[in-house]
């Protein structure tokens, strides 16, 4: 008799306890497998344990706390069918394991015509994998990585591997390794997304006919690093302070075909740079106060710059490796607009400068040579330096734009002005006390 | 403490301080009008560099002349000879009369940008550290700088050299210690990269904007080459101390060493 009370008691516990654990995984997946197809399932304002499998369309929706947490052994959600719809989910906990046959996300999408929608993503390897999945509409999704620095440990936060026409929109991905990275994918579009503190903000690999718009980079090590990708239009994108040692904001590396347009390029170490790439048009962007607005490293022919607004940057252009004379600083007989980099006249006023803007630089041999010498890009020696160079080293043309645009310029030294003129005032002021112009009658013998 | 109250006492009178006040207050205030169009959750960082980079103009050489003047009407008024004379040696006076400046320079600078923080606050999603590190740069720029400036007027004889000195320690700093570091550029090497680091960092406008653009997150010195890494081979923050720490013993020991009891005019 004890020994069967003794069996029942070890029995029960083992009920209790052990099951309890993975019950609500078992239940939550139970739930999505005893449904029928094309279901609409509520979740409860509670976490569940992940991980689970979708294998049958559905929409599965959360309340304001629904969290799917995973046992960290894999893809917390792994989408296996097409038309499955996720509303208003945290997930977390994917798989680390970078020793794995597969990477592993918080969510792994397989299949086509998925929605993604108010879904929070936290403590995972990749945010969102989309493998081999098209015509899929991401949006409203927050994806926080682990913070800038962590390169090795952690994924993206979209991966887009060999996936086609999928619509991601008003995201926020922030610390991930890359914010958004696209490889073998195509004619995917990209709007309004906000992309910070991530090691390179968008990152195209090997992919085509991209869209991206509207998006908004900021404090990355780079804001978008185009790749062996063509055809890409970018157009309305932000990138503000990408402001690291090897930063930038746009990176276009044997990138050709691309309409880079109506960009703002702020306050990053370059605006642009662009390596080995061909056949890029450049137009309405807005590039300022960037350390270098823009680099060009030599074989990059036939860019085309036109109508961009290309001012108070320490460097406007730079031109590396060999001549920048091979890209064009105009089309169609519109140049760009130097803003107060150049002085500039429009006598006709037919908005173009009387005579062409060639800009000669002697820094691109110290920059080519010395690493080190983008530290001193912020530095006023710089000017003392170029000037001194300009009468003793040979200097190379770094652009030469043939109709400059002229517009009206802004007075951007407002400041100094306003400071000038209330030092004045005070000394005009104390002006019948000479011992001290400038400081006063502290000064005064007694 | 008393040396705090006189220093209080003559620079409200004068118009020095309340002249490096306005011009930093102006331009605070300026750089907020042109910054209000920019992001509410990133405008912030956007605003103190811009804010930096102005003010890193005036800053230095307001506290060159404060520190240099202040020490120099001591000269003036005679009242050197009497505290000398009194009880005082030029070291003790000196350190005295400094800690005086830091406070009449500094107490008005914080609270100006405390006052400035709550502005700040209807504008943009505010970074408290990042804030604190930019007040943290302003203030050390502020030491060094009124420091050097007190080391000029101990040893200077008259107001124009105290203006020239002035005048050449600001081109120094701003042009000429750059420019000679530029002119070796080209023979910096893995070898020699850690005494370059010194050079470069021994400029307190280098420093301190290092250490200001590292502590807010916006600079990354990720992925670094070896030269790179050489040449950070320690914290922004060990830099700027060591620089401070430096700067305040050689000027110092300058005021001490060469510093005049009386000005000919």
């Amino acid at each position: 008799m004890k020994k069967l009370l003794l069996f029942l008691f070890v029995f029960s516990i083992t009920l209790i306890i052990i099951p309890e654990k993975n019950g609500a995984a078992e239940n939550l997946q139970a739930m999505i497998d005893s449904l029928e197809e094309g279901a609409v399932i509520k979740l409860e304002d509670k976490t569940y344990e992940g991980n689970i499998v979708i294998n049958k369309p559905m929409t599965i929706i959360g309340a304001d706390k629904t969290t799917i947490k995973g046992d960290g052994t894999g893809n917390v959600i792994s989408i296996k069918a097409a038309n499955v719809t996720l509303k208003k989910l945290t997930v977390s906990h994917s798989s680390m394991n970078r020793n794995s046959a597969e990477e592993y996300a918080g969510i792994k999408i397989h299949t086509n015509g998925n929605v993604l929608d108010h879904i929070k993503i936290t403590d995972s390897f990749h945010g969102i994998y989309l493998s081999q999945a098209h015509e899929n509409k991401i949006s409203n999704v927050v994806i926080i990585g682990m913070g800038k620095g962590e390169i090795a440990a952690q994924g993206n936060g979209f991966h887009v591997y060999y996936s086609n026409d999928n619509l991601l929109s008003h995201n926020t991905i922030e610390g991930t390794r890359d914010g958004m990275f696209f490889e073998y994918a195509n004619k995917n579009e990209s709007y309004e997304n906000n992309i910070s503190h991530t090691r390179y903000g968008l990152h195209y690999m090997y992919s085509d006919e991209n869209t991206f718009k509207k998006n908004t980079f900021t404090m990355n090590t780079g804001g978008a690093a185009i790749m062996n990708s063509n055809h890409l239009l970018l157009a309305d994108n932000h990138f503000i302070v990408n402001y690291g040692n090897q930063s930038f904001g746009l990176l276009l590396l044997q990138a050709n075909d691309n309409q880079i347009k109506n960009n703002t390029f702020y306050m990053n170490q370059r605006g642009i740079y662009i390596d080995q790439a061909t056949r890029n048009t450049l137009q309405g962007n807005k590039i300022s106060q960037n350390q270098i607005g823009i680099e060009l490293w030599a074989s990059s022919n036939e860019q085309i710059f036109t109508e961009n607004l290309i001012t108070e940057n320490t460097i406007p252009a730079v031109t590396i490796g060999g001549s920048g004379e091979t890209n064009f600083w105009s089309q169609h007989g519109k140049g760009n607009d130097w803003g107060s980099s150049f002085p500039l006249t429009d006598l006709n006023q037919d908005g173009i400068g009387d005579f062409p803007i060639t800009y000669r630089s002697s820094l691109y041999q110290l920059i080519e040579d010395q690493e080190l010498s983008y530290l001193f890009l912020k530095s006023p020696a710089l000017a003392i330096y170029e000037k001194m160079n300009a009468v003793l080293v040979d200097e190379k043309v770094m652009f030469n734009d043939p109709h400059p645009l002229a517009t009206a310029k802004g007075n951007h030294h407002f400041i100094l002005f306003a400071a000038a003129g209330l030092a004045a005032v005070l000394i005009l002021l104390k002006g019948r006390h000479l011992l001290c112009i400038t400081f006063g009658r502290n000064g005064r013998k007694t | 403490m008393h040396y705090i109250w006189k220093e209080w006492k003559e620079n409200i009178r004068g118009k020095g301080l309340w002249l490096a006040l306005s011009i930093i207050v102006l331009i605070s205030v300026s750089i907020l009008v042109r910054s209000t169009a920019l992001s509410f959750d990133k405008g912030f960082y956007v605003l103190l560099l811009n804010l930096f980079d102005t003010i890193i103009y005036f800053i230095p050489i307001l506290c060159l002349f404060i520190g240099a003047f202040s020490i120099f009407q001591e000269k003036e008024q005679k009242t050197l000879i009497m505290l000398l004379t009194k009880k005082d040696s030029y070291t003790s006076f000196l350190l005295k009369k400094s800690l005086g400046l830091y406070t009449i320079v500094l107490v008005p600078i914080l609270v100006w940008f405390f006052l400035y923080l709550l502005f700040l606050k209807f504008n943009f999603q505010l970074d408290m550290k990042a804030y604190f590190i930019f007040i943290l740069a302003i203030v050390t720029m502020s030491l060094v700088f009124l420091q050097i400036g007190a080391a000029i007027g101990s040893f200077s004889r008259s107001r124009m050299q105290i203006i020239g000195y002035t005048i050449f320690v600001w081109f120094y700093f701003f042009f000429l210690h750059d420019f000679i570091l530029l002119s070796f550029l080209s023979d910096v090497t893995y070898e020699n990269v850690k005494l370059f680091s010194a050079g470069y960092f021994l400029n307190p406008l280098q420093s301190v904007r290092m250490f200001l653009e590292t502590g807010m997150g916006v600079y990354s010195f990720g992925h670094m080459s070896r030269l790179l890494q050489a040449f950070m081979w320690t914290k922004p923050v060990f830099f700027l101390l060591g620089n401070l720490i430096f700067w305040l013993i050689a000027s110092i020991t300058t005021a001490i060493v060469f510093h005049r009891k009386e000005g000919f005019e």
